[in-house]
């Protein structure tokens, strides 16, 4: 496997509050990391530092070679996609026409749409079985169905990189299965490399391939996924003791939040 | 209904105003006197009122799309204000320059409108990010305070330029001839050739600015021409017949209830409907209390604000 992204000593600091701190962590080709933390550890910081919607104070972020400050926004767009925080209920669009304006960096001014587009658009709507309801305003979707189209748009985006902040923090448990579902489709049918935002430490340790543990702004875990509960930092990363039990039907080792907290441990 | 049938009507609705409006409230009989009057005043006139209409839409539809919110335009946001204090300054200190043939005091209102839009975001956005509520609240602050500067100003004139100045700031079509159309319309051709330019950056800056960013749209260097090209278009605007306010709020809002939010058809549309409104607002104030006038900014606010209401209480309970 090669490269796909390193970031090196990344910081960022908005007005004088340090968000994140010499951030270092690399990305194969077709990797699956999810990034785990506390509230406040800078998980978003790092997503939108990569997107360029924020700026970074220092370092280097370099995807398949080429340094990303050297290129426009543009081309960045080309190479990694975003979706955000639970939002698409606020857009006021029709679901074709959103997912259709994620092709912009694939225009120029005087571009129309072309073949390569209505393939990129058909493809992203198949996937993510998003077809039914193109004629829908965003505005009447589901969590769960705008989480989907979210996901289209990026996808029609046709990025090697897709970034996703907390996809599944707002849905039902039956959502959150269909939207890992697909996650776990682009990344391994689709090659589709995924760097995904999550407080959901058993889907983390189960279906990304590394997590990288953030806290206050630090990388205070980076490795396989499977090797994180096993290791002393998942205790200090929340600052909560967890026990451990196997799936049923799985087998895999799941954690659970102690019922006795760190301050009163026996 | 279709987009394309919505933008057709509106077009024609437009193009009757402009055919129209010229021949209302002829006071005289004799047909010499009254061709006279069609010719020289109110073709002009009304070709004036629909450019001015039109850049005041656009103005306003680009603002709403950069901030996210149909109540930040370029008036509530102290830019015309800014653009007033300029031209103001520019009747006080008895300035009369042309630059490149255009009159001195567009460049003055031009000037002050990019010195309030760079206040306004400046400070709204210092902290990070920007919130409608702070970037409105600056935009009233800065409003008051260059409205005082105005007021200043006027005081410190002397009469005639006082009363200049006052007119002037009712916002009225009634002293503008075919020289007017000539100083104003390349800036409006401007700012309407940007946003049709730009037309694919406004569908994504109304989504928000991460979406915009994380599709590729430079978001900041899209602002900055917004800015410059809109400055120019209302400072030109205000300097020739003063501030007139509300149609580029309501114009654009009204627009987007019949036509969507696409811009490839909210830009025309709102082109076409701005131009019309302010013909009929002029209109209007011509006939009103005929053969005296209201000062059009007067009926601007009385007609649209209870038309907006209406249609914002219909789409509400249509919608959801």
């Amino acid at each position: 496997m090669t490269v796909l992204l390193d970031v090196r000593a990344l910081s960022v600091n908005i007005a004088n509050k340090v968000l994140l701190s010499t951030i270092n962590v690399q990305l194969q080709h077709g990797d699956y990391l999810c990034v785990l933390g506390p509230n406040g550890a800078g998980k978003s910081t790092l997503l939108k530092a990569l997107m360029g919607i924020i700026n970074s104070n220092s370092g280097e972020i370099i995807l398949n070679k080429t340094s990303l400050s050297s290129l426009s926004q543009k081309k960045r767009a080309r190479k990694i996609s975003y979706v955000p925080q639970a939002y698409g209920h606020q857009l006021d669009f029709s679901v074709l026409d959103f997912i259709k304006m994620a092709r912009y960096a694939h225009h120029s001014v005087f571009s129309d749409w072309s073949r390569d587009d209505q393939n990129a658009l058909e493809h992203a709507l198949s996937i993510t079985n998003t077809e039914d309801f193109i004629h829908r305003q965003m505005t009447t979707l589901s969590g769960g169905e705008s989480q989907r189209v979210m996901i289209a748009a990026a996808v029609c985006q046709q990025a090697p990189l897709l970034l996703l902040d907390e996809p599944t923090s707002f849905l039902d448990p039956h959502h959150q299965v269909e939207v890992h579902h697909l996650i776990q489709t682009l990344n391994q049918q689709h090659g589709i490399s995924i760097i995904e935002v999550s407080h959901d430490l058993n889907h983390a340790t189960q279906h990304s391939k590394h997590i990288l543990a953030l806290k206050h702004g630090k990388v205070l875990w980076n490795g396989p996924s499977s090797d994180l509960l096993q290791s002393e930092h998942l205790k200090e990363l929340y600052d909560q003791q967890f026990v451990f039990t196997t799936h049923p039907q799985t087998g895999a080792t799941i954690a659970l939040p102690s019922e006795t907290s760190l301050g009163n441990k026996s | 209904m279709k987009p394309i049938k919505t933008l057709l009507l509106i077009a024609i609705a437009a193009l009757l105003a402009l055919l129209v409006s010229p021949y209302l409230g002829l006071a005289v009989d004799n047909p010499e006197v009254q061709h006279q009057i069609v010719t020289q005043l109110r073709i002009p006139r009304v070709l004036f009122a629909f450019i001015a209409g039109a850049g005041l839409a656009l103005c306003g539809m680009v603002f709403q799309a950069m901030f996210h919110n149909p109540l930040a335009t370029p008036f509530t946001l102290g830019v015309a204000s800014g653009a007033s204090l300029g031209a103001a300054i520019y009747v006080y200190l008895g300035l009369s320059f042309t630059l490149l043939g255009f009159d001195g005091g567009t460049f003055a209102a031009f000037i002050g409108a990019l010195v309030a839009i760079s206040c306004v975001y400046g400070i709204s956005r210092h902290q990070s990010g920007f919130s409608p509520e702070t970037l409105l609240l600056t935009g009233v602050a800065i409003s008051f305070f260059f409205s005082s500067l105005i007021l200043l100003t006027q005081y410190l004139s002397n009469l005639s330029d006082s009363f200049q100045i006052l007119r002037w700031l009712m916002g009225s079509l009634t002293t503008v001839a075919y020289r007017d159309i000539l100083q104003l319309l390349p800036f409006v051709a401007l700012c309407t050739a940007t946003i049709l330019w730009l037309q694919r950056e406004l569908n994504l800056l109304t989504a928000g600015d991460d979406i915009a960013l994380s599709r590729g749209v430079p978001v900041q260097r899209i602002r900055y021409i917004l800015f410059f090209v809109t400055s120019l278009c209302v400072g030109a605007i205000v300097a020739l017949c003063g501030p007139i306010g509300f149609v580029g709020m309501m114009v654009p809002h009204i627009c987007r209830l019949l036509i969507g939010n696409d811009h490839r058809w909210l830009a025309p549309a709102s082109l076409f409907f701005g131009g019309a409104f302010l013909i009929l607002c002029d209109t209007l104030s011509r006939l009103i209390i005929a053969p005296a006038e209201i000062p059009v900014g007067v009926i601007t606010t009385l007609l649209g604000g209870p038309f907006f209401l209406w249609l914002l209480v219909k789409s509400r309970s249509k919608g959801t």
